[in-house]
């Protein structure tokens, strides 16, 4: 039992990060990722094949699997030059994310398609006794969980931070003030892209073994639930919603054992259903998520007293 | 050269319909409809109940279901879009986003994922002017032009049709001449309905019937109705033709797994260099 919640700890963990770097993009920057699978596909496949192929080290690959996400993600914001609606972009993403599964099922010779890729080797397994390793694991989670949250923090209140709220709000007040709209979207999606990398290196390292089905367009539904339930733009609910979200998903598993003549894939089925409902339901009834964004905020009431 | 152009061409044409439903939802609702794919596959999955499992002939079943569909995409309206209706066109797409995973797991519940296909009999295909063509692909071309005229004869030709234009092009100025917008939507639900159940049947036809059957084609269509411009049912038409030629040109010379591309590079092009798409209107921000 406890080795069970250390284990689905650490998936919540690289959920969280995933979520994180949705929220970066969607809650904060207003930019729509319907291709997140896709680039979370693109960020474990690109960690892997640096370590197998390429001979990098653990920490080399993960590095190196930010870059790629980055820059794919950088890509494809390049697309909003002209035409800054968040539909369209919403669609192209979304053909993105199709085109890095497709790769990934078909380039046999690269990623083994649908057998998937074996033997990933995990971040200083050679050091640290195996008893042990998955302590070590969710320590390390823990950490690349917080030092995301830190570096999303702090850049969400600095300046650039509060160009891309504006962004969000109002894209043509933005760029009236001199702020170079397309420039600033691209570095968003582009710093959004790394850490969803850095969630698809955590996910590789953690199953140890990566095939095209791990990343279903079901990534998408929980990520985008797991920020709407924590408050769009809110670092902490992210978190929060992603732990909800991963701890529903992975309890649902049990269902099995309670309800015996569900067969795996209708038991997959219930369980999509049910995060699609709820998506539906938050949205209808509690839009603005059960957590805030982080807002500077002056108390006028007691300020205008202290001056008097 | 020809064979692939006309393989091309039929599956352009089958993409019409789902791109005309796509369009005419943009017009009206003024966002991307994503559940649309899922839409169609549960429509296929209902008329493969009646015909596969109940026996009934596949056109007496499209057609009922396409009927009862409409119906079913209007009660889908008022349960999920109404509610969100004003709340920007980002929440009612990731809300579209999750009632396209309902809906396709919905099917995937009743059906499994077995591929499974219409009870229809085996014809020989016929050759003409050295093209092989079979029923299949006759009856998909037929029915594709005559729903294509239909949709022009009902937004020309019909108090519905010029008030869903009238709302599409300006809801407040429709509002102020007595059309009321609710009204409308539930028609343009209705019409997009029947829409999706004739283009999953069809799907259902050239390929198979399984869960993902719908939003296989979601990129495509979306690529054929912004190529031709969202919110223009020609546009959504031509471009539906030209993206099927297209991806079933690409495959001489790439492989086949990856006609998905063709689309997207269609979306990424026209964003780039003509953002209103072949027939749109250019877009004023208000």
């Amino acid at each position: 039992m406890i080795s069970f919640l250390v284990l689905m700890s650490i998936v919540v963990c690289f959920s969280a990060i995933l979520a994180l770097a949705l929220n970066f993009q969607w809650g904060l920057g207003g930019m729509v990722n319907f291709g997140l699978a896709g680039f979370y596909t693109l960020g474990a496949y690109a960690c892997a094949l640096l370590i197998l192929k390429g001979g990098a080290n653990t920490f080399f690959a993960t590095l190196g699997a930010m870059a790629v996400v980055a820059i794919a993600c950088a890509l494809t914001a390049l697309v909003t030059l002209r035409v800054t609606e968040e539909d369209y972009f919403a669609i192209v993403t979304l053909g993105v994310g199709e085109v890095l599964r497709l790769v990934s099922l078909n380039e046999d010779w690269l990623t083994k398609g649908a057998l998937g890729l074996t033997g990933i080797p995990r971040p200083l397994s050679d050091v640290i006794p195996s008893d042990v390793y998955v302590y070590f694991l969710l320590g390390l989670s823990i950490a690349l969980l917080l030092a995301t949250l830190w570096v999303l923090n702090v850049l969400a209140r600095s300046p650039f931070g509060r160009i891309v709220r504006a962004l969000r709000e109002d894209d043509v007040v933005a760029a009236t003030l001199g702020k170079n709209v397309l420039w600033a979207r691209v570095r968003i999606f582009a710093i959004g892209g790394a850490f969803i990398g850095l969630a698809g290196s955590l996910h590789a390292f953690y199953y140890q073994y990566i095939d095209p089905t791990q990343f279903s367009n079901i990534v998408i539904a929980y990520a985008f639930m797991a920020v709407i339930a924590g408050g769009r733009g809110a670092h902490a609910g992210a978190i929060l919603g992603a732990a909800v979200v991963m701890v529903l998903l992975e309890g649902s598993r049990f269902l099995k054992d309670v309800i015996p003549w569900l067969d795996s894939d209708r038991l997959a089925a219930i369980r999509i259903i049910i995060i699609g409902v709820g998506l539906i339901l938050l949205l209808v009834f509690r839009p603005q998520g059960f957590l805030r964004e982080h807002r500077l905020q002056v108390d006028l009431a007691t300020a205008t007293m202290r001056r008097s | 050269m020809l064979q692939t152009a006309f393989n091309g061409v039929v599956s352009g044409v089958i993409m019409t319909l789902p791109a005309l439903a796509v369009t005419l939802l943009f017009g009206v609702l003024k966002f991307p409809n994503f559940a649309i794919g899922a839409m169609m596959t549960c429509a296929a999955y209902l008329v493969f109940a009646l015909n596969a499992q109940l026996g009934w002939p596949l056109s007496v079943s499209t057609a009922l279901i396409a009927l009862a569909f409409g119906g079913v995409c209007i009660l889908i309206d008022q349960v999920t879009f109404k509610p969100l209706r004003g709340r920007g066109a980002i929440t009612l797409m990731v809300a579209s986003l999750g009632l396209g995973f309902i809906l396709e797991n919905v099917a995937r519940f009743g059906y499994g994922n077995t591929a499974r296909s219409f009870a229809i009999e085996l014809a020989r295909p016929f050759r003409f002017l050295d093209i092989r063509m079979n029923r299949e692909q006759m009856i998909t071309l037929a029915i594709s032009a005559a729903a294509m005229l239909a949709m022009w004869f009902l937004l020309t030709r019909t108090p519905v049709g010029r008030a869903m234009r009238a709302v599409a092009d300006n809801p407040q100025l429709a509002l102020v001449r007595g059309i009321e917008a609710e009204r409308i939507i539930r028609w343009t639900w209705f019409i997009t309905g029947m829409l999706l159940a004739v283009g999953g049947v069809l799907i259902g036809m050239d390929r198979a019937l399984e869960p993902p059957m719908g939003s296989n084609y979601l990129v495509s269509v979306f690529g054929a109705a912004i190529l031709g411009g969202l919110g223009s049912p020609l546009g959504a038409g031509i471009g539906a033709l030209l993206i099927g030629v297209a991806s079933e040109l690409s495959t001489l010379v790439m492989p086949p797994n990856y006609r998905i591309g063709i689309p997207l590079a269609a979306i990424a092009l026209v964003l780039v260099f003509r953002p209103q798409g072949l027939f749109g209107q250019p877009y004023i921000r208000k």
